[in-house]
């Protein structure tokens, strides 16, 4: 972890039930900027690198579809847990992730998928 | 005199810093001088030279500056979290405006509270040095860099990078190595690529940090000339001009479905996305850069 008192942005994440994991993201390097936990079973390395993987990849897809549409977020559904991914801020691009890994047997995915889109919003532009 | 030739030797200490780690020369010596400076809490200037000159320096055993010849000197507010739209970046990047890169307007405040607004922007300051900081090292400790003697000193550079601890950093930089590795084969930072020539359908999508660099890219640019001239990271850089690879833009000459000659998208100004022609009919079958994998070491050759 990089910055660690960039947990704050994180901190509200934690109040979605059946939180495990978090983490900002920087997208064009992989690099984790921060990250919070309640379960020592996830390595945020390792959830983190998967993650940007998969934006990689989605955002080639986009890319070369040149539909003009832009990522708004990515949802994968183990199971028991959800992996929840959405870039932050306003900026087209998507250059920082949120992660969010929480507990599939005590998370309300629409509620929570909420969440994560309204701590997005949240942060300033 | 120990009978032992210099390179096992080398082989040997680089074993013992980074056990079943490819040994990379002279890089694992370096690594090994930075934890035990960490472990002494030293404060100082640790002098690096060879295929990066530059320095690395201390405050109580924690990198809290380094830079190189061969990455852009540490600006604040043209990377990293400043991508978050906040800090008044985007009115300010380097892509936007080449030549005045860094000279970001004070931090609006606005839809998340001020509070807020006031830590965002101070980490974006803070990451933007941080991402320099890194590209620095990443390339201090390269094949064949060596240290000199470190020089103790309280007299340390006026930039706010965030005191990193010694081991957070050489994670980070093994980790950016590995996915160097995977590139390697296709593209390194100093590889030359050129556009695509070819101007034919079908059309594809770029953000706007690859559009500047698509627009720049002509005969002769490598991966680090252009984030030198962009302020941009070398490393964050030459992820950035292999994706374009993928999608057909940008070529390595002499590859598989390289090109030739430099290709003709002139310069156009524009939003985050782009619809530019898209790519050529030969395509190049490179390597795949996977962030996960460079996690274990593992080369897109290996699997």
């Amino acid at each position: 972890m990089i910055l660690p008192e960039a947990d704050e942005l994180l901190t509200p994440a934690m109040a979605i039930d059946g939180f495990r994991l978090g983490c900002l993201v920087d997208a064009s390097t992989g690099m984790i900027l921060a990250s919070l936990e309640n379960s020592d079973a996830l390595s945020p390395s390792t959830a983190a690198a998967g993650a940007t993987d998969i934006v990689n990849v989605l955002t080639l897809l986009n890319g070369k579809l040149a539909t003009g549409e832009i990522l708004e977020d990515v949802m994968i559904t183990f199971s028991d847990s959800f992996f929840m991914v959405r870039p932050v801020g306003r900026d087209p691009e998507p250059r920082i992730l949120l992660l969010v890994v929480a507990d599939r047997h005590r998370t309300n995915l629409a509620m929570a998928h909420r969440s994560l889109r309204d701590l997005c919003a949240s942060f300033p532009s | 005199m120990s009978q032992v030739p210099r390179r096992t030797r080398v082989r040997q200490l680089a074993e013992s810093v980074w056990p079943g780690r490819p040994v990379n020369g002279y890089a694992n010596l370096i690594a090994a001088r930075l934890r035990k400076l960490g472990d002494e809490a030293s404060t100082g200037v640790l002098p690096v030279t060879g295929h990066g000159d530059g320095a690395i320096f201390f405050r109580g055993g924690q990198v809290v500056y380094a830079e190189s010849g061969r990455t852009p000197l540490p600006v604040p507010g043209v990377t990293g979290l400043a991508a978050l739209g906040l800090a008044g970046v985007a009115g300010s990047r380097a892509d936007e405006q080449p030549g005045s890169p860094g000279q970001g307007s004070p931090a609006p405040s606005g839809h998340g509270g001020l509070v807020a607004a006031r830590s965002v922007a101070r980490l974006a300051e803070t990451l933007a040095v941080t991402e320099a900081v890194i590209d620095a090292v990443t390339e201090l400790l390269a094949n064949d860099s060596r240290y000199a003697k470190f020089r103790h000193s309280d007299d340390l550079p006026p930039v706010p990078v965030r005191p990193i601890p010694v081991e957070t950093l050489l994670a980070e930089v093994q980790r950016r190595h590995e996915i160097l590795r995977q590139l390697a084969p296709l593209i390194t930072p100093d590889t030359e690529v050129a556009r695509q020539p070819s101007l034919d359908s079908p059309a594809v999508q770029v953000s706007q940090a690859q559009w500047a660099l698509l627009v720049r890219a002509g005969r002769g640019s490598t991966p680090r000339g252009l984030a030198m001239h962009l302020g941009r990271s070398v490393f964050g850089t030459t992820i950035e001009i292999y994706r374009l690879i993928e999608l057909g833009l940008l070529a390595v000459p002499g590859q598989p479905g390289g090109t030739d000659g430099a290709g003709g998208l002139g310069q156009q100004s524009g939003t985050s996305r782009h619809r530019g022609p898209g790519p050529a009919a030969g395509r190049r079958s490179g390597p795949a850069m996977s962030f996960i994998r460079a996690l274990s070491g593992e080369r897109a050759s290996d699997g």
